[in-house]
Parts: structure tokens; sequence; C-alpha cells
């Protein structure tokens, strides 16, 4: 029953997936491809402090700086987080609102096995992402001339699929407990532009930078994965938020009534 | 052996009146029960109940001998259903769709999935975003048969069939009690409960108002005959006579609708000259809106 879920689950998924990893993939290649032409020209740039907390340092002088605030900082969280999030959204409250679900509950399935397997068929399209980043950030590097090493790379990487799974867990908590997609989809929504900000501006406001650490942005990028590499704890704060909300997500779904 | 469906004081409450209210309801094995009531009644929030979609908030159900929040997926495995109000991965072609629903059942033999859709003229190979209503309910009857289930339990099952397929779909109803199958089955096509069902069931407000054969519905219900003489009759004859709705008189016509038996109705008139009777019996429409309405 779970590998029947999940795989309906990535049929569904599949072609914004695929459409998503191109464009990421793509668009990162295209940043490395303009690094010799813009980054040394521009240089170091002074970005006030609120500005860099949120969209990087602005160091346009290496190609890791240059990627770092192009890529890494907005673009690439963008991504993964629009498709965690709808996906994660689409997976029970999408098919409660369309009235998919009770056809597929009155079928000898377990809500928590069901739940777990969309939670994994939502995840695996995430990790695909993340593959498909680093792809496009080595895709990058080679266009740029070199200058930042595969496994760093991979870490951004690694980085980046811990993030997507943490805010995709908000929508699927949300949807799983509420079936409703538009709490799942704006919660989710809402709570990663909150953890951006705070992330970004927290540093700036006296007595309040502890606020940083409530962020999944700080443990996303506040190592500098794509400089210092992989950094196990950030990593596991990541997956470990992702894996509290998943079992928020079973417990909600578990002991109530189908709205449709 | 116990029953198909037996619930004790099942209760739903949703609040403002909304739900299903201390049913109680036994349904025999290798019945075909229709499960009747006006729009918003608590056909289908029964159903779900049953099914553990939704939690009762009172009483207590069993469906096969299985408690329903203890057993729900033991007896899921043993229970085919069709929901009244339902959708389709618009993406996937009915082959696809059947055979993701066979295998959260457990396994169905592809050779019945093939049998059912030729009998229904279900199109598997068309995504369901292209197929009109009525072939997408062909595709949900599918999936509600194709496990042989011991208990159907169908909302609104004909909903959008054209007549040609809704026989097929009886014939196939009628088929699988044959072999002992139960059907609890919902419906606003009077006709369809008529043909296939061997008792009903009303709800209204959602406590459940009458459960019997039809035969004994029709015989309590109010018939309606014409009746004439050969010459005018007084129509205060038959007006104070016991169970008498309604009498009309036009020249040597007597219009009379009256409930119960019709002996008292056949012995004033014979003490006419009686030239012709017309009788309506039962008329199904009568019987169901007597129970539908507040005061029955």
């Amino acid at each position: 029953m779970i590998r029947a879920a999940m795989g309906m689950e990535l049929r569904l998924r599949a072609r914004m997936v695929i459409l998503a990893s191109l464009g990421l993939i793509a668009i990162t290649a295209i940043t490395g491809a303009l690094f010799p032409a813009f980054g040394e020209s521009l240089g170091g740039v002074d970005l006030p402090e609120g500005v860099s907390g949120l969209i990087g340092t602005g160091d346009f002088t290496t190609i890791a700086g240059w990627l770092n605030t192009e890529v890494v900082s907005v673009y690439g969280p963008l991504v993964v987080a629009g498709v965690g999030i709808v996906a994660a959204a689409a997976t029970t409250a999408g098919e409660e609102e369309a009235r998919i679900l009770a056809l597929v509950l009155a079928h000898p399935v377990d809500r928590t096995r069901l739940l777990v397997a969309k939670a994994a068929g939502v995840a695996l399209p995430l990790v695909a992402l993340g593959v498909a980043a680093w792809a496009g950030l080595a895709l990058a590097v080679v266009l740029a001339g070199g200058g930042v090493g595969a496994g760093r790379l991979a870490a951004q990487a690694l980085h980046l699929t811990g993030l997507a799974l943490a805010l995709a867990s908000v929508a699927l908590a949300l949807g799983a407990s509420t079936g409703r997609r538009s709490v799942a989809t704006g919660g989710g929504a809402t709570v990663a532009v909150l953890m951006f900000l705070v992330n970004g501006l927290a540093p700036t406001v006296a007595g309040l930078a502890w606020l940083r650490y409530l962020s999944a942005f700080h443990y996303y990028s506040g190592s500098e994965p794509l400089t210092t590499g992989v950094h196990v704890g950030d990593l596991a704060a990541l997956l470990g938020f992702a894996a509290v909300l998943t079992l928020a997500a079973i417990g909600g779904f578990a002991g109530r009534d189908l709205r449709a | 052996m116990t029953s198909a469906i037996h619930t004790q004081g099942l209760s739903k409450d949703f609040g403002a009146g909304r739900g299903v209210f201390e049913l109680d309801l036994d349904v025999r094995r290798g019945e075909i029960l229709g499960f009747l009531g006006p729009n918003g009644s608590g056909k289908s929030t029964t159903m779900r109940l049953l099914l553990g979609l939704v939690r009762p908030t009172a009483g207590r159900a069993e469906v096969l001998g299985y408690d329903i929040r203890r057993d729900s997926l033991a007896l899921r495995r043993r229970v085919g259903y069709l929901a009244g109000d339902f959708e389709l991965y618009a993406q996937l072609d009915g082959a696809e769709l059947l055979r993701y629903f066979a295998r959260l059942h457990g396994g169905v033999a592809p050779s019945r999935i093939d049998e059912l859709a030729e009998r229904l003229g279900a199109d598997l190979a068309r995504p369901v975003r292209e197929l009109s209503t009525g072939n997408r309910q062909k595709l949900g009857l599918i999936q509600a048969l194709m496990s042989d289930p011991e208990l159907l339990i169908l909302d609104e099952p004909i909903a959008g069939l054209d007549p040609l397929v809704q026989h097929a779909f009886h014939a196939e109803l009628m088929a699988l009690r044959e072999t002992g199958c139960t059907v609890f089955l919902s419906s606003h096509t009077l006709s369809e409960v008529d043909r296939v069902a061997d008792r009903v069931a009303i709800l209204r407000a959602g406590r459940l108002v009458v459960v019997d054969a039809l035969e004994h519905l029709r015989a309590v219900a109010v018939r309606h005959w014409e009746i004439e003489f050969a010459h005018p009759v007084p129509a205060a004859e038959f007006r104070d006579l016991a169970g008498v709705h309604e009498v009309r008189i036009d020249g040597p016509r007597l219009s009379i609708a009256f409930e119960g038996t019709a002996d008292a109705v056949v012995k004033a008139a014979a003490g006419h000259d009686v030239r012709a009777v017309d009788t309506r019996d039962g008329d199904l429409d009568e019987v169901f809106l007597r129970y539908y309405r507040d005061d029955p």
C-alpha cells in the first residue's frame, strides 16, 4: 500500500518537479556564466546589514560569493520552498478538497501509513530538486571558470534540500490537520517568508538576534555551506524540524473527520 | 448470523440540527436496502460513519461483525464503496486509476476489472479529465465492485448513467446479491429503488423514520381510486368512511383518496350501480413523499 500511494504521489508531481529542476539548473548555470562579465566588475558591494542578512554579503569578487548572493540566498530557496509547499498542500488537503481522498480511504488503507507514504512522495522529489540544484551549481562553477569544489556544492545542495523538507513539512502538517489546501499553502508560504525575514533582519535589532535561531533559514545558510561545507548540526536541525512536523501531520490526520 | 450492518444509537452531530441522530438500523445479509431521504437528511453521513471517514459522536455500529471504530481497516477489506460526490485523479487514465485502487485494496484480478469495464461500457484508455460525468461514474462503480466485496455501500450509484448502463449495473447488483453480497444503496431515483431494493429505510432530518419492505409501505400508502357510477352518488356517504382523506364528485364519477384497507370504500360503492373502477395503488412518489414531509 505504501509503495502504491508513494508511487501515485510521484506520478502526480513528476511534471512540476521536472520543470522546476530544469528551471533551477538553467537559471543557476546562466548565473554562473555571467560571473566573469559582471562579478569582477561589480567587485565587493557594501550592502547594509539588513539587506546582506537577507540576500548575502554582496561579495561578487569570488564565484562562491556571487552564487551565494544570486542563487543561494533567494532564487534557490524560492524554488524549493515553492515546490515543497505546493506539493505538500496538494497531497492530503488537495485530495480531500477535490473529493478524492474519501474513495482512497474507503479502501483498507491505514491513515498513518498513507500519510507517511505521501510525505515520502513529497520528500523524494525535493531530494531530486536538491540534486538538480547541485547539478546547476556545478555547471555554474564550470562556466565561471571554477573556484568551488564539488563537495562544497553538494553541501550547499544538501542544506537546500533540508530547507525544502522543513518548509514543506509546515504545509503538510497544516493540510493534514485541517483538510484545507488554502490553509496549507497560505500558512506554509507565510511561515517561509516570516522565517526568511526573521533570519535576515532579527540580528539588526538589538536584543532580538536570538530570534534567528527559530528560523529554518538560519540552519540553511548561517554556516555558509558553500564555503565551509556541511554543518551536521544545522542539517540535523532542519531534518528534525521536518520530522516533528510530519509527526504533527500524522497526529492531525489520524483522528479527524474528513471534510469531503 | 450477524447483520451486515448493525447500528445502535449511532449519532454524528454537526451542530445546528445537522447530522445523524440515534440511528438504529439493521441491514440483513444478502439484501439490497434502499436508503432514502431528502437532501441533507444524513444518508451520506451515515455511510461515511460506517467507513470511518467521519467519527461518531455517540452510539456504536458494526459492519460485517466488525466494530466501525476498532476494526475499521478489517471491515474495509470486505466492503466496496462509491461516494456520492467524488472526483478522480484527472491526469490518470481509467486503467491506471483502477490499478491504483486495486493495489490499495491489496490486489484485484485484472480480469475482473476488464469484465466490469466491458459490462458497463467503461473506456479505460482515456484520461479521466476527458471523460463525461457518466463515464467517470462508471470508473467509480468499477472501483467499488472490483474486489467482489461482501458489502457494497453505494451513494447515488446511477447518477449520470444512461438507461442502458443503469440496466447493466442493476443486473450486476442482482448477480452480486445471488452470491450473498449485501447492498446498502442511497438513491433519489425512486424507480431504481423500486427495481432493486428488497427493503427501504427512510431518513428525515437525520432520524430514521421507517424501515420496511416496499410492498408493506405501498399497502399503507394513500390510494387514489376513480369510481364511475350509473348515477351521481352523495359525497357524504364516502367522506365519513374511516381512512378517507379526500372525496370529489364530478357527475357520476367519484374520486376518492384513502389509506388502509379498501373494504369500507368497496362496501359503500356496492350500494350503488358501479360501472368502472380505476385504481392507482401505492404510487411510489406518494409513498416516499409521505415520509419525506415533516408530518407524515
